[in-house]
C-alpha cells in the first residue's frame, strides 16, 4: 500500500508547523524589548503574585474521573465507527451485539451518574 | 488518484492561504455582526468597510513585545501555540471543496487528501488540539491560565464524546468514513418504499438525521471553545484563561488556531450534514451548478453560514456556569446520542425487510421525532408585569427607587430647617422637585 | 519499570524495520518516512526516560506515540493509526497529563540514586533487551515476506476490521465492555469523594442564593467609597453642587413609572 494519499496531510501539517514555528521564532526578534520587572510577573489582579499557583499548580482529582470516563467513551466510539460503516453487512446480528455492548457500557455510565460522579460543584 | 508534485504543493499552499484569509475575514465579520447585534457599527476604519482591520491587528501583534514571564516552563510555553495551530490546520486536509476541476490542464479534485479514514483525521487533529490549550495553561505557571487550561481540557474532552457519538449515524447512513464518499452519498435522494409508493427521501443528512445534527452542532461549539461555552477564557472570571500570559505572535497563533478550528469544524459539519459542496436545492436545478469551480462557492457559502451561526450564538447567549455546562455535556448529549444511535440502527435494521414493518417503524420514528421536538420546543412562559422592585421579567435590575438610609447628619440639618422634609430621599420626588 | 515502557514504546519501531525490508516492494517514499520517523520515535522514548520533569516525559511519550501512529498508517493500517492518535495520544496520554498535574508542576525526579549503580545497570539491561528483541525479530521475520495484505484490505481497511471484529472476535469485543465497566467503577472508587447532600454548596445553590429575593446581586460599593445611594435615579452632581439632569437615563421614565417615581432622587445631606 502506498503512502501517497496521506502525503498531502503531512504536507499541510508540515507547512502549518513551519509557519507556527517561524512565528514564535521571529516574535522576540521583531518586537521591542523594554525591561520591566512587573511585566515578567505572573498575572494577578493588583496584588503580589503568590509564589505558587493554586495548590502548587495542582489539579483537583475530579478531572481524573472525567478523563477516565472520557477514555471509556472514546473506546466505545472507536468500536462504533467500524460497526456503523459495516452495519448493512452485519445485519440483525450486528444490531444485537452492539445493543449489548452499549448496554454494558451504559451500566458503568449509570453507576457513575448515580454515585454523583458527573456532578460538579 | 495521485496528483503531480507541483499540483500538490499548489493545493497545500492554497488551502493554507484559504484558511488564513477566511480567518482574517471571519474576525472582521464577527466583530461587524456582533456590532450590529449590539447597535454599534463595529470596525469600519481600516480599508473599505473596515475589511483590513484584522490584518492590521495581526501586524500590530507581530510588533508587540514578546514577553516570557518568570516561572514559565520555557519549552512547553513556546510549544503550546505551535501545537494548537498545527492541529487546527491539519484537520482541513481531508475536507472536499468540490468535484474534479482542471488546474493548468491537470484534472484534479478540489480536495487535498482523499483517505479511507477521512473523518478520523479531523477527529485526531482536534484531539491533538486539546494539548495546545492544556499545555499553555500548565506551562504559564500562573493561576488564571492553569484554571483556564484545566477547565478547557475537561470541556474539550467532554464535548469530543458528544461529537464522536453524533456522527455515528452519518457513518451508518453513508457506510463509509471517507469524506468524499459521504458527500457523494448526499448527492441524490434515497429511493424509499412507503405505502407502495416510491418516495424520494431528502439526501442531506441534516434532514434525515436531524438529532445527530443538533448534537453535533452543540458539540462543535463546545469543542472549539466558543461562546456560550467559552469557559476556558471566561473574561469575567479568568482574565484571558489559558492565554493570559501570552503576548505578541504567540497570542496571535492561539487566535488563529481558534478561528481555523471554527472553519474546520464548520467544514466538517457541511461535509457531514449539508451535502458538502453540492448546490442547495433551488440552485441544483441549474445543470452547471455542480460542475467546475461553482461548488467551491457553495461550499464557502455554507461554511460562512455556519460561521455566522457561531457569531450569532456569541451575540445571543450568555456564558454557561461550569456545572451547567458539564451537566449538558455528560447528562444530556451523551445519553441522547446513545439512544439515538440505537434507535436509528433499529429502524435501519427493520427497514431492510420489506412490508409493513418498515411502515410502522417509519411512523414510530416520526412520532419519536415529533415527541422530541415537542419536548425541546421553547416554551413561552407568561412574563409578569414589571414592577419597580422585581425588575424586568424576574431578571434582577438595579433598584429604581432605592430607599436611602438616612444620613446621620441629616437629622441635625432637618432639625435646623425645622420640619422642611424627612430624612429620606426616596419616593419624595415631588417634594424634591420643588427644592430644585 | 520506566525501562520496560521505553522498550515497549520502541519495540514496534524496531520491528517495523525488518518487516519493511522483508516485504521487498517497499517504495522509496515509505523508506524515507520510516527513516525520518524511526529516530523521532526512538528519540521520544529516550527523552521520556531522560527528562527530569514529568510533564516533559509525557510529551516525549506523545511524540513517540504519534510517530507510531504514522507507522501504522505506513503499514496499511490507517484505521488503527488514527485510533492510535485519538485514543492513545488524545485520551490516554491526556489522562497521564492530568495525573501528572495532580502531583503538581514542581515535581521532578531527583538525580540521587537510591540504589548504587542502578542507573548503569538499567541502561545496560535496556540496551541488551532491545538487542535481544531486535535480533529475535530479525531472525524470526527476516526471511518472511508479508502475505495476505491485499486480501485483508480488499473491501477497505475499516470494513475489513469490522468484518472480523464483529463476527470472529465477537467474544473479545463484548468482553471489552466488561473492561470498560471495570475502568469506570475503578475510577469512581479511587477518585470520587462522596459527600452527603448539602455538605458542600454547589454552584447552583450559590447562584440561587445570590439571586434570591432580598439579596442584591450586583457589586457592592468598594471599601472607602462614600455612597449613600446607588439607585439609577440618583443624579450626578455638577461642580457647583447642582444636579445634572443629563445623568438620569431617559429610559427610567419610559419604563412605566409615575413622574414622581421617575423624578430625580437626591442624595440626602
Amino acid at each position: 500500500m502506498s503512502l501517497s494519499p496521506y502525503l498531502p496531510i503531512v504536507g499541510l501539517f508540515a507547512l502549518a508547523f513551519a509557519f507556527a514555528l517561524f512565528s514564535v521564532a521571529i516574535a522576540p526578534l521583531i518586537g521591542p524589548r523594554r525591561y520591566n520587572k512587573a511585566k515578567l510577573e505572573a498575572y494577578e489582579c493588583g496584588i503580589e503574585p503568590t509564589p505558587q499557583p493554586v495548590g502548587g499548580g495542582r489539579f483537583p482529582i475530579k478531572f481524573y474521573l472525567t478523563a477516565m470516563l472520557f477514555i471509556v467513551f472514546d473506546i466505545e466510539i472507536i468500536f462504533l465507527y467500524p460497526w456503523a460503516v459495516a452495519y448493512d453487512a452485519l445485519g440483525l446480528f450486528g444490531f444485537v451485539e452492539m445493543v449489548l455492548f452499549i448496554g454494558a457500557v451504559f451500566i458503568a455510565y449509570a453507576y457513575v451518574w448515580k454515585r454523583g460522579g458527573l456532578d460538579w460543584d | 488518484m495521485i496528483d503531480v508534485w507541483w499540483l500538490l504543493i499548489l493545493k497545500v499552499v492554497g488551502i493554507f492561504a484559504f484558511l488564513v484569509l477566511v480567518t482574517l475575514f471571519t474576525i472582521w465579520f464577527e466583530r461587524r455582526v456582533v456590532g450590529r447585534m449590539q447597535h454599534r457599527p463595529g470596525p469600519n476604519r481600516v480599508g473599505p468597510f473596515g475589511l483590513l482591520q484584522s490584518l492590521a491587528d495581526g501586524l500590530k501583534l507581530a510588533f508587540k513585545e514578546d514577553i516570557l514571564p518568570r516561572g514559565v516552563d520555557r519549552w512547553v510555553f513556546v510549544l503550546a501555540p505551535v501545537i494548537s495551530t498545527t492541529a487546527a490546520f491539519t484537520g482541513f486536509a481531508v475536507i472536499p471543496f468540490g468535484p474534479e476541476v482542471s488546474i493548468f490542464g491537470e484534472q484534479t479534485s478540489l480536495q487535498l487528501a482523499e483517505v479511507p479514514v477521512g473523518v478520523l483525521v479531523v477527529l485526531a487533529a482536534s484531539a491533538m488540539g486539546v494539548y495546545g490549550v492544556v499545555l499553555a495553561g500548565w506551562s504559564s505557571g500562573s493561576t488564571y491560565p492553569l484554571l483556564g487550561g484545566m477547565r478547557s481540557a475537561a470541556q474539550m474532552i467532554s464535548y469530543e464524546i458528544g461529537m464522536g457519538l453524533s456522527i455515528v449515524a452519518v457513518f451508518m447512513a453513508a457506510s463509509t468514513l471517507s469524506t468524499r464518499e459521504i458527500v457523494a452519498a448526499q448527492a441524490d435522494g434515497t429511493p424509499y418504499q412507503l405505502l407502495g409508493m416510491d418516495v424520494q427521501l431528502p439526501s442531506w443528512y441534516v434532514l434525515l438525521l436531524f438529532p445527530s445534527f443538533l448534537i453535533f452542532m452543540i458539540s462543535i461549539v463546545g469543542e472549539t471553545n466558543r461562546a456560550p461555552f467559552d469557559l476556558a477564557e471566561a473574561e469575567s472570571e479568568l482574565v484571558g484563561g489559558f492565554h493570559t500570559e501570552y503576548s505578541s505572535l504567540k497570542f496571535a497563533l492561539f487566535f488563529l488556531a481558534e478561528y481555523v478550528a471554527m472553519v474546520v469544524m464548520s467544514g466538517l459539519a457541511v461535509t457531514m450534514f449539508l451535502g458538502g459542496w453540492h448546490a442547495p436545492w433551488p440552485l441544483s436545478l441549474w445543470g452547471e451548478a455542480n460542475t467546475g469551480w461553482w461548488p467551491f462557492l457553495w461550499f464557502t457559502l455554507k461554511v460562512m453560514g455556519f460561521l455566522f451561526m457561531f457569531v450569532w450564538l456569541r451575540g445571543t447567549l450568555p456564558r454557561l456556569r461550569y456545572d451547567q455546562f458539564m451537566h449538558l455535556g455528560w447528562k444530556v448529549l451523551v445519553p441522547a446520542s446513545l439512544v439515538w444511535i440505537i434507535a436509528i440502527s433499529g429502524i435501519r435494521s427493520a427497514a431492510r425487510d420489506e412490508g409493513d414493518r418498515a411502515l410502522w417503524l417509519t411512523v414510530l420514528g416520526l412520532v419519536f421525532i415529533a415527541a422530541l421536538l415537542g419536548y425541546l420546543w421553547p416554551r413561552r412562559r407568561p412574563v409578569p408585569p414589571a414592577t419597580a422592585d422585581s425588575g424586568a421579567g424576574g431578571f434582577p435590575v438595579p433598584p429604581l427607587d432605592l430607599v436611602v438610609p438616612p444620613n446621620p447628619r441629616a437629622k441635625r440639618l432637618a432639625a435646623t430647617r425645622a420640619g422642611t422634609g424627612p430624612a429620606s430621599g426616596s419616593g419624595e420626588g415631588a417634594d424634591d422637585e420643588k427644592e430644585v | 519499570m520506566i525501562l520496560a515502557q521505553t522498550v515497549a514504546a520502541a519495540g514496534p519501531a524496531l520491528d517495523a524495520a525488518p518487516a519493511l525490508a522483508a516485504a521487498g516492494d517497499v517504495s522509496v517514499g515509505e523508506q524515507v518516512v520510516f527513516w525520518i520517523l524511526a529516530p523521532v520515535a526512538l528519540g521520544g522514548a529516550i527523552g521520556m526516560v531522560a527528562a527530569r520533569n514529568a510533564v516533559h516525559s509525557a510529551l516525549f511519550l506523545v511524540t513517540t506515540m504519534f510517530a507510531l501512529a504514522v507507522f501504522y498508517v505506513l503499514q496499511a493500517g490507517p484505521f488503527i493509526g488514527m485510533v492510535q492518535i485519538i485514543v492513545y495520544t488524545g485520551a490516554i496520554m491526556m489522562l497521564f497529563l492530568f495525573v501528572l498535574m495532580l502531583v503538581g508542576r514542581e515535581a521532578s525526579d531527583s538525580l540521587i540514586e537510591t540504589l548504587r549503580g542502578q542507573r548503569m545497570a538499567a541502561i545496560g539491561l535496556g540496551i541488551g533487551f532491545a538487542l535481544l528483541v531486535a535480533s529475535a525479530l530479525t531472525r524470526g521475520l527476516g526471511a518472511v515476506s508479508a502475505q495476505g495484505l491485499e486480501e485483508a484490505n480488499r473491501g477497505g481497511n475499516v470494513e475489513g476490521i469490522a468484518a472480523v471484529l464483529f463476527t470472529r472476535y465477537i467474544f473479545a469485543f463484548e468482553v471489552t465492555s466488561a473492561l470498560l465497566i471495570t475502568a469506570a467503577v475503578g475510577a469512581m472508587v479511587l477518585a470520587h469523594v462522596e459527600r452527603p447532600k448539602g455538605m458542600k454548596v454547589s454552584q447552583k445553590e450559590r447562584s440561587r442564593a445570590r439571586f434570591a429575593e432580598g439579596s442584591y446581586p450586583g457589586m457592592k460599593a468598594g471599601p472607602g467609597v462614600f455612597a449613600t445611594s446607588d439607585s439609577v435615579a440618583t443624579p450626578a452632581l455638577l461642580p457647583d453642587g447642582g444636579e445634572s439632569d443629563r445623568s438620569i437615563s431617559r429610559v427610567v421614565p419610559a419604563r412605566g413609572l409615575t413622574s414622581a417615581e421617575a423624578a430625580p432622587k437626591h442624595t440626602e445631606r
